[in-house]
């Protein structure tokens, strides 16, 4: 399974639930799998997928949160996990495409290809369920129930590397006002007004 | 309860004015008198202590993603490590944030370690287009913190409010 099925996978469960997509290839594959409003792709800030999904369930407990995070971008902001395990959303749900490789950067292996286990990682650190999958069938199922079930949940998913050839659009400013729109809390009622 | 620093009370008199129900942080010792102050008299503002002031910045985002307007706070020292945050977040995505920094390495300072990212804060903040004020006396906080949240939740940019050392540490009367 390479990361485009896997996303292709994920979004085909899901209804208009936000997605906070980690920079480069995982936000790429978001966008060639389906380019709906309620995705949040991040142009830089690596690491940070996963904190801006805390930031985001903690806004709005009534979203189910996805973040698609990597392995190495996750392991830039290792400390996110322990915020998480200490703030305990129930609503987020932070997938980690772990294809053991620097994928956008030209294939060097991260510290995963080397024994690092994140999911080990995300439990110690207090995630209340994890889970390591590495086909679509055990996805499919990890997913069904991240929707059912309180989180924070992590999903590790053993992918291949799948050479996205296509970009979600480069606006930041248009990328957030029209995530902001789709899920309930569009910018214009939010900013403004007086002291 | 000890009594606060009347900078303390305005610090957080003026982030709740401007509508911010959310501090992300890395503590110092200064700021350690907000976070006293917010937790006795703002119970409707939720504190979340950060690993790291670039995962703080991080969850701001995202709070405002949410519809949440969100303070960070931080040490100087952590706009270091906030930089790619700033740079390629909150700056071109137009994510607003109330950044309220305790200075080190201004006038005052003992430690030399602290001096070179003291110094430079001004100028980075500059450099990246993030506004600053600095708060110079106590009776002022209330208003400049207010006055850069609305403008920082207005314009949409990140507007940070520079609380010097020489109010947060003053020196002991003899």
């Amino acid at each position: 399974m390479n990361r485009l099925e896997a996303t292709k996978a994920l979004i085909a469960q899901l209804d208009r639930e936000p997605i906070v997509a980690s920079l480069g290839h995982p936000a790429y594959d978001l966008f060639a799998a389906c380019d709906r409003h309620e995705n949040f792709y991040t142009w830089g800030s690596m690491g940070l997928a996963s904190s801006i999904g805390l930031g985001l369930a903690m806004a709005r407990p009534d979203l189910r949160v996805f973040v698609l995070d990597g392995d190495g971008s996750l392991l830039m902001n290792l400390g996110s996990l322990a915020t998480i395990g200490w703030v305990q959303p129930p609503n987020l749900v932070i997938v980690v495409w772990d294809n053991e490789e620097y994928g956008t950067t030209g294939g060097q292996q991260t510290a995963t290809a080397h024994g690092a286990d994140l999911e080990a990682v995300a439990r110690a650190l207090g995630a209340a369920a994890t889970a390591t999958v590495r086909d679509e069938r055990d996805l499919t199922q990890a997913i069904d129930l991240a929707l059912a079930d309180p989180g924070p949940r992590v999903i590790v998913v053993k992918t291949k590397e799948s050479a996205p050839a296509v970009k979600p659009p480069l606006d930041c400013v248009y990328i957030k006002q029209r995530f902001m729109a789709a899920i309930g809390n569009p910018e214009a009622a939010t900013t403004g007004g007086g002291v | 309860m000890a009594d606060a620093p009347e900078w303390a009370t305005g610090v957080c008199a003026g982030l709740h004015a401007c509508g911010s129900r959310h501090v992300v942080y890395v503590p110092d010792n200064p700021l350690s008198h907000v976070l006293r102050v917010l937790r006795d008299r703002y119970t409707d503002v939720q504190t979340t202590l950060a690993t790291r002031e670039e995962e703080a910045f991080g969850i701001a985002a995202g709070l405002y993603l949410g519809g949440a307007r969100a303070t960070v706070m931080l040490q100087s020292s952590g706009l270091g490590n906030s930089l790619n945050a700033l740079t390629s977040l909150l700056v071109p995505y137009k994510i607003p944030t109330l950044i309220v920094i305790s200075m080190r390495g201004d006038v005052g300072e003992w430690n030399d370690a602290q001096v070179p990212m003291g110094r430079a804060v001004r100028p980075v903040c500059d450099a990246i287009g993030v506004p600053h004020v600095t708060v110079e006396s106590g009776d002022r906080a209330q208003e400049l913190v207010a006055l850069a949240g609305l403008t920082a939740f207005s314009t949409r940019v990140p507007g940070a409010c520079l609380l010097p050392r020489r109010l947060t540490v003053p020196p002991a009367r003899s």
